[in-house]
């Protein structure tokens, strides 16, 4: 019992790597445009499916992929950007429905392109057992946590050094303040769509290298990477990793210790118990309560 | 209070000229009947956004909710048809009680919240299978009965209960904003810092509007049971319960009464009758299309763009 524990716990872990990779872009979102794009999780769709097509029709190995999924996914959300940023008035309300919108359209989009069966990798070698003591998982599981965590440190040093990630946070906490200061915050929304849009291609690729994927499943990415944001609070890299991490952990458990069916219902009680009893999240601070 | 001599027009020509000139062919009415079933969920999505500021994407849980409690009164407790749609109006409020807590936040917040909720009732109804029957779903639902010598389990009565529900609740919706509360709703519109400041409990308004927008969306999903007398959870908390009412009732105009039921006559038997035809899956792309461009172009609804082009300084 206790090594299916560890197991799950572990499963969980490797799995929080790409789920805080979503997460990280839908905040980073929110954070500059004060906008949820409820698209978000059919970005990421999309990136597992370019991995679906290049793999059944090119024959090569998902991993090759991203160079073509970074750039899809990078027009789709700076295309998701333009749109957005032409509503004027009822910013807040407005910019939920245009969003949603764009996630009907891009999820009939990949049902029309590559039809409503599940769909997973057929690399032997991603699939293959990869054992460290104890505990198993897929060489693909341990390569993307890997990226992942990579990818984390990378974001980090871009919005602690750079003047494109400094400008991100600027915006964030103060438009009006960051504006004085010379910063377009235009711009800067959209660069942080396109840091969403490259976070989104790689979690992608890496959904679609070790678990299955289906059109409708953009959704529920979406409400994964929120739940993901209410856990850790809005703010660092490392609570929304620990948030999603603690996701992973909650659904692996689940289907351990329950079953598969009710890995869902895992998140969304997590979600409301904070909800209840922590509104800020577990790790932040910020104001979320009317 | 003035009802709005359209609204009038309309309600006399749905219940005086549509039976006759429509009721002897089975398939356009079903597509209407379908079409009001939308139009209410619609209506009731409307009331929530324009009355309550709340936009929700979890109205499929109501709707769901609903259907699942008037299905299983009347299939495992024998109760009367009529007796369990409201029923199931009543199990919607009680699902939306439940939610109350996400009235605590705001905006997106509180949007994507009732969106997890939808997940978690959609998960229950498939789960809870001694009650629900599990994925295989609920079979044989009685449908409506006769009344005074009609029979309302035809197209036409369902046509009938559909159309005097929609009427109804317009009805409720209009007096509701005419009211005390929908003055103070309206006014939170515009600050509701300041309107609690003034002695409105907001909380309590938001709570209570969500809780009328619940039985709205719950009754039809009620009605709409006993008038396909099958359920099943993928179908009764399906996203399209959400989708289509959203895109009518953006379309049609969600600041106004009749422009949801319109809006969703008008899409849904476009999308049923021109798209499906012409693309079979992926159909709802034009629904996403339809939305954005609503959005982008005329947020107020295809109505108020009629009219800016009538009155050219308006």
């Amino acid at each position: 019992m206790t090594e299916l524990i560890l197991q799950a716990l572990y499963s969980g872990l490797l799995q929080g790597g790409s789920y805080a990779l979503i997460a990280l872009g839908l905040a980073l979102v929110f954070g500059t445009m004060k906008v949820i794009n409820l698209a978000h999780g059919e970005l990421v769709l999309l990136a597992a499916y370019i991995a679906y097509a290049v793999e059944s029709g090119l024959g090569l190995g998902p991993v090759f992929a991203i160079p073509i999924a970074l750039v899809v996914v990078c027009i789709a959300a700076v295309s998701v950007y333009f749109v957005v940023s032409r509503i004027k008035k009822d910013r807040e309300i407005n910019s939920l429905i245009l969003t949603y919108g764009i996630g009907v359209i891009l999820t009939n989009v990949i049902l029309l392109v590559w039809h409503a069966d599940v769909r997973s990798t057929s690399s032997t070698w991603l699939q293959e057992a990869f054992v460290v003591g104890p505990l198993y998982s897929m060489r693909s599981e341990l390569l993307f946590f890997g990226v992942s965590i990579a990818l984390m440190g990378a974001l980090w040093w871009w919005l602690a050094r750079s003047w494109y990630g400094r400008a991100v946070r600027a915006v964030s906490s103060n438009r009006d303040a960051a504006k004085l200061m010379g910063i377009d915050p235009g711009r800067t929304e959209l660069v942080s769509f396109i840091v969403a849009g490259i976070l989104a291609a790689f979690a992608g690729v890496a959904l679609f290298s070790y678990g299955v994927i289906q059109p409708a499943y953009g959704g529920a990415l979406t409400v994964k990477a929120f739940i993901i944001t209410v856990l850790a609070g809005v703010g660092s890299i490392p609570g929304v990793l620990l948030g999603a991490v603690l996701l992973g952990v909650a659904e692996a458990l689940t289907v351990t210790l329950a079953s598969s069916a009710l890995q869902e219902l895992a998140g969304m009680t997590l979600f409301l118990l904070v909800l209840f009893v922590m509104p800020n999240g577990l790790f932040g601070a910020a104001r979320r309560r009317g | 209070m003035k009802i709005n001599k359209l609204f009038v027009a309309l309600v006399v020509v749905a219940y005086a000229v549509v039976p006759f000139a429509l009721g002897s062919n089975n398939y356009v009415m079903s597509m209407i009947v379908a079409a009001l079933i939308i139009g209410g969920v619609a209506l009731s999505w409307a009331l929530l956004g324009n009355l309550g500021g709340m936009v929700s994407f979890g109205h499929s849980a109501f709707f769901g909710v609903g259907a699942y409690v008037s299905a299983i009164t009347t299939v495992k407790l024998g109760v009367p048809v009529l007796v369990a749609v409201p029923l199931g109006g009543i199990g919607a409020v009680l699902a939306s009680i439940v939610m109350m807590p996400v009235l605590r936040l705001r905006g997106p917040y509180f949007a994507l919240a009732i969106l997890a909720y939808a997940h978690i009732f959609r998960i229950l109804a498939t789960e809870w299978s001694s009650v629900t029957g599990g994925s295989g779903g609920v079979a044989g639902i009685p449908g409506f009965p006769i009344l005074f010598g009609f029979d309302f389990g035809t197209k036409m009565g369902a046509y009938l209960i559909a159309l005097t529900l929609v009427v109804l609740f317009a009805l409720a919706y209009h007096r509701i904003r005419g009211s005390y509360y929908g003055i103070a709703l309206r006014a939170m519109h515009d600050s509701e810092d300041a309107t609690r400041v003034v002695g409105v409990n907001s909380t309590l308004l938001k709570g209570l509007m969500l809780m009328v927008s619940a039985f709205m969306a719950g009754v039809f999903g009620a009605v709409n049971a006993h008038y396909i007398n099958f359920l099943e959870p993928d179908y009764a908390f399906n996203a399209l319960w959400v989708t289509l009412p959203i895109v009518a009732a953006i379309f049609g105009g969600y600041r106004t009464i009749s422009g949801p039921v319109i809006g969703a006559l008008v899409v849904y038997l476009a999308d049923q009758l021109v798209f499906k035809s012409i693309m079979p899956t992926g159909h709802q792309l034009v629904l996403g299309v339809l939305l954005v461009a609503m959005i982008v172009f005329s947020p107020s609804g295809l109505m108020s763009l009629l009219r800016k082009r009538a009155v050219p300084h308006a």
